[in-house]
């Protein structure tokens, strides 16, 4: 016989998805400017870091900054395979090679990066999300691609990522912890096969940093509506 | 946006709410009604306010409107010619809770071997406290399966519970009073001495460990600098028998504490991390914690630069302390002092009780998010095997090995949510389940928390086909920290509900680390925070599993089993609810701490 109380009350509460922000995009991809945000706490070595235990303050990357200028403070994940190529989380070189090509049609002159690991939603969403959107799309910025490390991380990703969406700019979340992004209403997302940390492929491997990033772009001309996810066909698993 | 008849069969006891302007006279259907899954949305966005005065959907089909109603607007009494008539609550509830102890299969109450089926009502219709023996089939017939069918229909039968010993534990505690670092190691009467070249052999056992160093911290030296608090460990060792029964020795008044840095004096696991005074930076008295009256032998160590937040880094520090440790271990073997105490733990079946288990989701993303399991040593490394390595698959231990300091644990970035080493020896809920006279524990499920999204889940199935075959009436499952581990955490929360099995979550949200999925089973949860801001400070051992916490997770699965309503929670973390459901069951309030944390 089990003893029971009555006027208990669940003590935690579980999300909502928000609700629907979508902007399409108007025009064809080798005509964009195309952003890249992370919240895998990617800053310039010579820029003061991030408080890993949680920060709301975002770091201005030129975009003609060299990927060994670049350095990671997060202390959510296994921070090995961004110390050996800061490409897997933040693919700078992916994205100048495909202004080469002319799969793009250009870069901004600067990006926004933050460290979402624990972060604060309020702040995010009313402050440091509307600011860095507001300045993407001051430099005419028509495509935000963004990364995200661990799991508030992708929270704060998404976040940000909204607010870019609801200023006008079509985005999409590339990442490696899915259900994070669906739930907390990611506009576009997809969805390699790696751990966090890696969310653009894994480090020094060129085709597959190339194919996840192009393919996301794909995504966010293709994507038909909002929340609607793409699992790309890319496996990298690290035994750490 | 209208609903359909399938939509309509989910949602009967929801608010009724019209999708569009209707107009008078219109006889309503599920055609004219909002989907209810979307109202937090639309209340999120302001686009609809919920009225208390407002009907159920069972309430309002096939009723016809008096006057013209708008869009989003709650159906009331007002504007309908009738009001469909449905069962009231109450009544209701009381039928799931007779279903729930009559389901409760006399089977589990025959089997103490001795050729007879014991019956016991302890309260019935018209019977009270009556005892039945009746004789059963020869042996090896299966005889409960047969009686079963017959039996079940009595009503209110209970279960007899009966406890039955499976092993037992001794864990003799012997006082330490002092601590001092001298030319050998030896523990005498209640004195250790700890020799302090020892640090010189530990540090070999692995070359990513750059220096080690002890001192000792008495309980009135707590203000003073500390490094990153990576561990609290117990010093305990085997005297007779494995992990789990037999004899161990445990050292009472004295634990260890790893700190450690990089060569760069980067803080090990930086996030969270806890350097500081140590009087602030550690929440005295908590499971994983040191206690108040506790003699600390801080160790610290050195490590490569940047293998901080690598695998190997962190447990390279862990790997040589528990060289230093195993060398007083050896001599706590073979000390004689007296025992102050002697704490029996036993391992006990209680056929008949609705059977449980607990699951506790551990670390097991890399770095130094990891556990080793099932050491030689209690609370050890050697001998034992880590959760990443074995996939992070479901292991089942038996209460008694946990307490007998089965994890160990290297999960301690973001320390003040994580579960240090002394927290499982000393487990809450492991202690108030096991010592439940109405439940019948099974076991305690370790299950790993992995880096990948897809082996998240596919981890999460296999503890889904576990518990389905365990056959258990209800679990808890707990998790450490926040963020990633929350889509584990959700996902077996997920595949006890859709087994039917009730569960109630325990983790550290609040503001912070609310949850980042969801589903509906996850409606019986209980919030571990103790910061005044919902967020992880730095206060090592601060938010995880307090004896609190547990009761009122163990009551909440009680009520889920017995079918008593657990009211939803509230849209944000309020520390008024958890201070609620503490009046409720006699706790004492849960006082948040002001670590200054942004809000």
């Amino acid at each position: 016989m089990l003893t029971t109380v009555e006027g208990m009350q669940s003590e935690i509460f579980v999300p909502v998805t928000p609700k629907p922000v979508f902007s399409e995009l108007k025009k064809p991809l080798s005509e964009c400017k195309v952003a890249f945000i992370t919240a895998g706490g990617i800053h310039r070595k010579d820029q003061t870091p991030f408080n890993t235990s949680g920060d709301f303050s975002y770091r201005t990357i030129p975009f003609d900054s060299e990927a060994d200028e670049l350095m990671v403070t997060h202390g959510g994940f296994d921070n090995s395979d961004i110390n050996k190529d800061v490409n897997a989380m933040f693919p700078i070189d992916r994205l100048h090679e495909l202004v080469d090509e002319g799969f793009i049609g250009s870069l901004p002159k600067e990006t926004y990066t933050f460290m979402g690991g624990g972060g604060n939603v309020e702040k995010f969403k009313n402050e440091t999300g509307p600011e860095i959107a507001r300045k993407l799309k001051e430099q005419g910025v028509d495509i935000v691609l963004c990364t995200g490390g661990c799991g508030t991380c992708h929270r704060s990703a998404t976040i940000v990522t909204r607010c870019c969406e609801e200023e006008g700019m079509s985005c999409v979340v590339i990442a490696a912890l899915p259900p994070i992004a669906r739930q907390q209403g990611a506009p576009r997302i997809t969805a390699p096969h790696v751990p966090i940390g890696s969310n653009a492929g894994e480090p020094n491997n060129i085709p597959m940093q190339t194919a996840i990033v192009k393919e996301s772009l794909e995504w966010v001309r293709d994507c038909p509506s909002y929340n609607q996810m793409k699992v790309l066909p890319y496996e990298y698993r690290h035994n750490v | 946006m209208s609903i359909t008849k399938e939509t309509l069969k989910l949602h009967m006891k929801d608010p009724a709410i019209f999708c569009c302007r209707r107009e008078k006279g219109l006889v309503i259907s599920e055609a004219d009604l909002e989907d209810p899954s979307l109202f937090d949305d639309m209340v999120d966005a302001g686009l609809l306010t919920l009225s208390p005065d407002g009907l159920k959907i069972e309430q309002v089909l096939g009723s016809t409107l008096l006057q013209d109603v708008e869009a989003l607007t709650p159906i009331t009494a007002e504007v309908l010619d009738k009001v469909n008539e449905t069962a009231s609550p109450a009544p209701e509830k009381a039928v799931e809770k007779k279903t729930a102890e009559t389901t409760v299969p006399v089977i589990r109450t025959e089997n103490k071997g001795d050729g007879m089926i014991h019956i016991e009502i302890a309260k019935a219709d018209h019977i009270e406290g009556l005892k039945l023996d009746v004789p059963a089939f020869a042996a090896g017939s299966a005889p409960g399966a047969a009686l079963t069918e017959s039996f079940v229909p009595v009503p209110g039968a209970a279960p007899s519970g009966e406890k039955k010993v499976i092993r037992k534990l001794i864990k003799k505690h012997m006082k330490i009073i002092k601590v001092e670092l001298g030319d050998k190691t030896s523990i005498k009467d209640g004195v250790l001495t700890i020799d302090k070249s020892v640090v010189d052999k530990a540090v070999l056992e692995d070359p990513l460990c750059k220096s080690l160093a002890l001192d000792v911290i008495y309980p009135d030296q707590r203000h003073q600098y500390t490094e990153t608090i990576m561990d609290v460990c117990p010093i305990a060792t085997k005297v007779e028998g494995e992990l789990g029964e037999g004899v161990t020795k445990v050292a009472d008044g004295v634990v260890f504490m790893l700190t450690g840095v990089d060569e760069d004096g980067v803080q090990v696991h930086e996030f969270g991390s806890s350097e500081g005074y140590l009087d602030e930076k550690m929440y005295f008295g908590h499971p994983g914690c040191a206690d108040e009256n506790d003699i600390i032998i801080r160790c610290h160590a050195v490590i490569e630069r940047l293998t901080g937040m690598t695998r190997p880094g962190p447990f390279a520090a862990h790997k040589c302390q528990d060289y230093v440790i195993q060398t007083i271990r050896d001599e706590l073997k073979k000390y004689d002092g007296e025992i102050v105490r002697e704490e029996i733990c036993e391992d006990v079946r209680r056929s008949g009780n609705p059977r449980v288990v607990l699951v506790k989701e551990i670390m097991g993303q890399g770095a130094m998010h990891d556990n080793v399991i099932c050491p030689s040593e209690p609370c050890g490394i050697l001998g034992g095997q880590k959760n990443v390595d074995c996939g992070n698959v479901p292991i089942m231990l038996t209460p008694n090995q946990v307490r007998d300091g089965s994890i160990h644990a290297l999960t301690c970035i973001g320390p003040a949510t994580k579960e240090m080493t002394r927290h499982y020896i000393r487990e809450p809920l492991v202690e108030g389940l096991a010592g439940d006279t109405e439940l019948d524990l099974i076991g305690v499920v370790f299950v790993g928390s992995p880096q990948v999204n897809d082996e998240k889940l596919w981890v999460s199935e296999r503890l889904g086909s576990l518990l389905e075959s365990l056959d258990i009436d209800g679990c808890i499952i707990t998790t450490e920290g926040f963020g990633n581990n929350h889509i584990d955490f959700i996902q077996h929360i997920g595949q006890a509900g859709k087994r039917g099995i009730p569960v109630v979550g325990v983790s550290f949200c609040a503001y912070q680390g609310q949850l980042v999925v969801g589903n509906e089973y996850a409606s019986a949860m209980v919030e571990e925070n103790m910061d005044k801001g919902g967020f992880e400070n730095n206060v090592a051992g601060c938010s995880c599993v307090t004896k609190e916490v547990a009761a009122r997770a163990i009551q909440m699965l009680k009520n889920k089993m017995a079918g008593v309503e657990i009211k939803p929670a509230e849209k944000k973390w309020n520390n008024d609810v958890i201070n609620a459901n503490n009046r409720l069951l006699g706790l004492p309030e849960t006082v948040l701490l002001d670590n200054g944390t942004l809000h």
